[in-house]
């Protein structure tokens, strides 16, 4: 026993100290994302509001995105009931994702730096890194969990009770501590940390899938799926405290089955070999083209499907639309009176919301060409005859790429969607909705030359872009329910475009943002062929 | 010999930081240069101001008589570099990192490449986040070897490198240098730089402070000598160029000025000389004094 985990408090606390900053962050925002929109729900929950969202979410694609609730008529749907079954599943899964990177970081990523050579040099037992990471984690979770259940009380708002806070947060904190179980074993098994991180994902990406499934075809079936433990606890209306102990126990055989594969495997190896790559490079990859690809791939193709998952959630909603608002005679006043339909009104916001989140995507494969730089990547290409102009003008016109893929695929998935539940009522075609995303083109031009501006004369500053990016998501976001100023909403640059199809398509407008962008990205490049690179020197 | 690299009064300034102050040499065809210095010191500064990666703020910085910023694309397709710290793509293998850098350069071939992988006994089919920095080292230098180039620019090309493949390194430059290709190598392993290079320069708070062959730079300094003379070998202690003298019994130990060091062994003569031993100064021994003041 000394011999394998001796000192592992000493690591823990060494942990603590070292993460503290990260650890009051991941619980104050992850604690206030779970527990924080009481109130916001509170306003939703008005009027009809709440028997209109529980008809929106009997419709099998939001089950199959946000899970079932144990409520069978509109009438018994509480604002509780409402709060866990819409925002449950994903803080659980956000815990989850959280203490898998943070496990794989301090476990195999470590290994992988050889910090865990130096550590284990000094009289540190075998396992006492892993028990020492996976107790911080414990530790974590267990005050995210109490600091959810307490925010969650102090609103005191009706059906949101006592008891049901504590188990919403400890649902979401056994969700971490099965988050960490599985990296911890994955961490052993893999060959390397990134590995390690991928396939943990992965894994919880498929029981995701996998409840998703079972959840629009047999509720029961989700309850032999661990991520189903989490949510189908049904706090504030169920109840049910089972699913938690069986996590629990489930956790207990992870770590069990972590700290034996451990201590059977030498450092810094894993059970499944590595796999061996190409001798020689694809004629694909050589060119700057062709490695720009490479490297932005990843995060390219996990974009473009999360933008036609986002899409097909958001369209999944339009069947339910005419409904929701038959069931509410204020919402259908307001509607008739605009002249538009609810559809076409909702496409509005929907897409500047969307293309919003599809700007993230250009901005990130500009960025990366300075991270490349300041990575030391690059040394030994500039030294050949790539210019710098090819560097600069590949990751522009990946990026715009990357930002047509995704407005087209974002815009085509949601309409797509919308017409297929829609049937025969709907009153919009396909074209409509490409027109409404691609109208908002310019704006993620806009993005693409600010991070190009930045590129050439201020590199550091390049993640500011995202900073304003996330600004003017909240300003289109709360334009509609807070009464803002004109000129604090112009701030952001969606607010200068036409929202379509409610309003027509500005020709002028559309130019001007247009030519703005390609003047910011044509600034940049000044900057960028004469600057310095910056090498960490 | 024509003159690849030329270099006047560099200055360069990294906010108030000032990295260059005045650097100046030059490399001709054929010829390995040695350039030497702390770290800190500005070779990587210097080299980068070479390859047009960053901008000087003053002075002449010519290769094959062209700019280094303004012509840096004709100068790169006749040039190969090696930076000090590889750092590659972790998802990438190594043989197809070697192949995009090679691709890159534009003047590659295929057997020189299969060659060099075996000589660096490279497994090329290794992602790179699976190698060593040895390992990341030696895809650089396979990827700047493979390639025809007529300047060599190596930063600390052999960190990492375990003595054999320093050795197939070390190899591998004669080869080049052979062929009358100019070479600039910044090293700290001195003994390397002693044995491959023609001239040395030696670079101190961004500035030149000494340039020359190796016999001049010797030339210029102490060869230690050990001595045993059948007379009063104390005698040698007062004359003019020699220092540090240490005896013990009829054996003395002492370095001397080398243009006095006629003078000692006449002398060493009159006094019945029975063992002489004169080792001329390492490169060691020149770095040390420029820094110890």
């Amino acid at each position: 026993m000394k011999e394998k985990f001796a000192r592992w408090d000493t690591l823990f606390l060494q942990y603590l100290k070292r993460d503290w900053k990260k650890i009051i962050i991941w619980i104050l925002g992850l604690g206030m994302f779970s527990a924080g929109f009481v109130p916001a729900f509170k306003e939703i929950a008005k009027g009809q509001g709440l028997v209109g969202m529980f008809e929106t979410l009997q419709n099998p694609a939001m089950i199959s995105m946000v899970g079932p609730t144990p409520i069978e008529t509109g009438a018994d749907y509480t604002l509780g009931a409402m709060y866990a079954h819409e925002m449950l599943l994903f803080c659980g899964l956000f815990a989850m994702i959280l203490s898998v990177l943070h496990i794989v970081g301090h476990t195999r990523k470590e290994e992988d730096l050889g910090l865990t050579e130096l550590v284990r040099s000094f009289q540190i037992g075998r396992q006492a890194n892993s028990l020492a990471a996976f107790v911080e984690v414990t530790f974590i979770n267990t005050v995210l969990a109490l600091f959810i259940s307490g925010v969650m009380i102090s609103f005191g708002a009706d059906t949101i009770s006592v008891h049901g806070s504590l188990l919403f947060g400890a649902s979401v904190g056994i969700a971490g501590i099965i988050g960490a179980g599985i990296a911890l074993v994955m961490a052993q098994i893999m060959p390397t940390s990134s590995a390690a991180t991928g396939s943990t994902i992965g894994i919880v990406g498929l029981l995701y899938i996998a409840r998703a499934g079972t959840d629009v075809s047999d509720v029961n079936l989700s309850m032999i799926n661990p991520l189903g433990w989490t949510y189908l606890t049904f706090p504030f209306t169920d109840n049910n405290w089972l699913p938690i102990i069986f996590a629990f126990i489930f956790s207990l055989v992870l770590i069990f089955v972590a700290f034996l594969l451990e201590g059977k495997r030498d450092m810094g190896a894993g059970y499944l070999p590595q796999r061996e790559g190409r001798e020689s490079a694809k004629q694909s990859l050589l060119s700057v083209r062709g490695l720009f690809i490479k490297i932005n791939k990843g995060v390219i193709i996990s974009w473009l499907i999360a933008f036609v998952i986002i899409g097909a959630a958001y369209g999944s909603i339009y069947g339910d639309m005419q409904t929701f608002l038959e069931s509410n005679e204020m919402m259908k006043q307001m509607f008739s009176q605009t002249g538009f339909s609810i559809e076409e009104s909702f496409t509005g916001t929907i897409m500047m919301v969307m293309i919003s989140l599809v700007s993230i995507l250009p901005i990130a494969i500009v960025n990366k060409l300075f991270s490349e730089e300041s990575r030391l990547h690059l040394s030994q290409i500039y030294a050949t005859k790539v210019t710098r102009s090819q560097l600069y003008w590949t990751s522009i016109g990946l990026s715009i790429v990357g930002g047509l893929l995704g407005v087209l695929l974002a815009s085509g998935s949601l309409g797509g969607t919308a017409i297929s539940v829609m049937g025969d009522s709907g009153e919009m075609d396909i074209v409509d909705f490409l027109a409404a995303g691609f109208n908002l083109f310019p704006s993620v031009l806009f993005f693409i030359g600010l991070a190009a501006l930045a590129l050439g004369w201020a590199p550091k500053l390049g993640k500011i872009v995202y900073i304003y990016l996330t600004f003017s998501f909240l300003l289109n976001y709360f334009s509609g329910l807070i009464d803002l100023p004109e000129w604090f909403l112009n701030i952001a640059i969606q607010s200068w475009m036409p929202q379509m199809p409610m309003d027509n398509f500005e020709a002028s407008v559309f130019l001007t943002v247009t030519m703005i962008s390609f003047a910011l990205i044509v600034i940049g490049f000044f900057g960028y062929s004469r600057r310095d690179m910056n090498e960490g020197a | 010999m024509t003159e690849i690299v030329k270099v006047q009064g560099l200055q360069k300034k990294f906010g108030k930081f000032q990295a260059l102050r005045d650097v100046s040499f030059t490399i001709k065809s054929g010829e390995v240069v040695g350039f030497i210095g702390p770290n800190g010191s500005g070779k990587s500064t210097t080299i980068r101001t070479l390859l047009g990666i960053i901008r000087r703020d003053s002075g002449i910085a010519e290769i094959f008589g062209k700019d280094v910023w303004k012509d840096s694309l004709e100068i790169h397709k006749r040039i190969s570099y090696v930076p000090g710290d590889v750092a590659l793509w972790e998802n990438l293998t190594g043989g197809e990192i070697i192949d995009l850098f090679i691709k890159l350069h534009g003047s590659g071939n295929k057997e020189k490449r299969d060659y060099l992988i075996k000589r660096f006994e490279l497994d090329p089919k290794k992602k790179a986040k699976g190698y060593s920095k040895g390992n990341r080292q030696k895809v650089g230098l396979i990827a700047a070897l493979a390639v025809d180039s007529d300047l060599y620019i190596f930063d600390e090309p052999t960190s990492g490198l375990d003595p054999l493949m320093e050795q197939v390194f070390q190899e591998e430059v004669e080869k080049i240098k052979k062929a009358g290709k100019a070479i600039l190598l910044s090293s700290h392993i001195l003994s390397e730089v002693e044995r491959l290079a023609d001239k040395v320069v030696i670079i101190r708070q961004g500035e030149i402070v000494e340039t020359g062959t190796l016999d001049e730079l010797r030339h210029l300094t102490r060869s230690t000598v050990t001595l045993v003379t059948q007379g009063d070998v104390a005698n040698i202690a007062s004359l003019e160029g020699v220092h540090d003298f240490v005896q013990t019994d009829d054996q003395s130990t002492f370095s001397v000025d080398n243009q006095h060091l006629n003078k000692v062994l006449l002398e060493a003569s009159k006094l019945g000389v029975t063992k002489f031993e004169s080792v001329p100064p390492t490169l060691e021994d020149l770095f040390m004094r420029h820094y110890e003041s």
